[in-house]
């Protein structure tokens, strides 16, 4: 019982909203581009996540407790530029110790800095609420982002190439879907799972839109 | 005015601030990632001499078997059955391509071929990467030079398949073996 009501605190609806209600890809739609492009392994999509929730937590410890003193009119120039330290810090690390993920994910650690999810949350969060809760939203939206990599992943790998992590988990007589390493399997499995956890979610398209 | 001087020092500060982590994660693993990349070389040229070499122990294989000679600015890789791996450099379609290329003792015939990064179409050119590929290299002639020519064309021992749908790629790619292997020749007529 006592567990359940934590849900109503301020930090627990924020936890929940990361990972659930306000799902940076299935219902802010952020880091698509990202997501398409890394889950066709599972070793890449945990980087990746890795990656985000780390350069989220970092971003949101800087500008949470900078929020003061940051001048609002750069406030903007201010997130790019913390962004792209962090994201920069973040290739050369796998450069340096995970050259062959380095290289699968190609240019994608890159172009973390312009994952919107990055600059949504210090503008919609970190900006004006104090370090704590920043944080805890960071840590719930990389967490949000990045177990969604992993479902995708998991069902990528599997059918495309009948493996987990490298590991044959289909057996021998499996006829890989090479069109599952592909883009366009990304798009197609994004879909039917943006349309389920949507259901899942209950949440509805807004009236009067396109 | 006083708003102004603010912004400026603010960011002045932000950015020396963020330059200089980065200058320090630069100086942190900038041995780490050089060691990588001549570590990629290393095994791009044991695959194209097709020496077997266990994962883990590359460098050792590597100085066991093979020679290297440097020779104004270009280096050449020997084993001790005197075959040779050169690298290659050079403009694909879209971007670079670089590889290891390497000839049999005759220096003619081609022993195997490593790509090491390139940029082409996925899909297309970039199956030049694939070993399937590279493999329709293996013991051809390089005399008078090699030839790409259509899918399923390919005869005379100088010729090989190229990839239907990739043919700017596949041109760009003959061009640069071709060139190299010049320069090769070159350097060694000079010795």
């Amino acid at each position: 019982m006592k567990i359940y009501r934590l849900i109503y605190t301020r930090a627990g609806r924020i936890f929940v909203n990361g990972v659930w209600k306000d799902n940076p890809i299935f219902c802010m739609i952020l880091g698509i581009c990202s997501t398409l492009a890394v889950t066709n392994r599972v070793e890449n999509a945990l980087a990746m996540g890795a990656g985000v929730t780390f350069v989220l937590l970092a971003t949101s410890l800087l500008i949470s407790s900078l929020r003061k003193i940051i001048p609002a009119r750069i406030r903007m120039i201010t997130y790019m530029l913390v962004i792209s330290t962090f994201v920069i810090c973040v290739d050369r690390f796998l450069k340096a110790y995970f050259p062959r993920i380095s290289e699968q994910l190609g240019p994608y650690v890159g172009l973390i800095i312009t994952n919107c999810i990055l600059m949504g949350r210090a503008e919609a969060f970190a900006i004006k609420n104090p370090l704590g809760y920043s944080l805890l939203d960071a840590f719930s939206c990389g967490l949000g982002y990045s177990y969604t990599l992993l479902i995708l992943s998991v069902i990528r790998e599997i059918l495309a190439f009948g493996t987990i992590l490298g590991r044959r988990v289909m057996p021998g007589t499996w006829t890989n879907w090479v069109i599952m390493a592909m883009p366009a399997g990304g798009f197609v499995l994004l879909a039917l799972y943006l349309w389920i956890m949507r259901n899942l979610a209950k949440l509805e398209p807004e009236k009067g839109g396109i | 005015m006083k708003e102004k001087i603010k912004i400026v020092f603010f960011v002045f500060c932000l950015g020396s601030v963020c330059g200089g982590f980065l200058s320090g994660i630069n100086a942190y693993t900038r041995e780490r990632i050089l060691r990588n990349q001549e570590l990629k070389i290393k095994t791009a040229v044991l695959n194209a001499l097709e020496i077997d070499y266990p994962p883990e122990k590359i460098e050792e294989v590597f100085s066991k078997n093979i020679e290297k000679i440097e020779n104004k600015g270009r280096v050449i890789y020997r084993t001790a059955k005197r075959e040779v791996a050169i690298l290659f450099s050079g403009p694909g379609l879209w971007g670079n391509i670089s590889g290891v290329l390497a000839l049999k003792p005759d220096l003619e015939t081609i022993q195997g071929i490593q790509i090491i990064s390139q940029e082409e179409t996925p899909g297309l050119g970039g199956r030049i990467a694939e070993k399937s590929f590279l493999e329709r290299f293996v013991n051809k002639k390089t005399i008078p030079r090699l030839l790409l020519v259509p899918e399923g064309k390919a005869k005379r021992e100088n010729e090989v398949d190229a990839i239907t749908g990739a043919t700017m790629t596949s041109r760009a790619f003959e061009e640069l073996l071709n060139k190299s292997i010049a320069d090769f020749r070159l350097l060694l007529k000079k010795e």
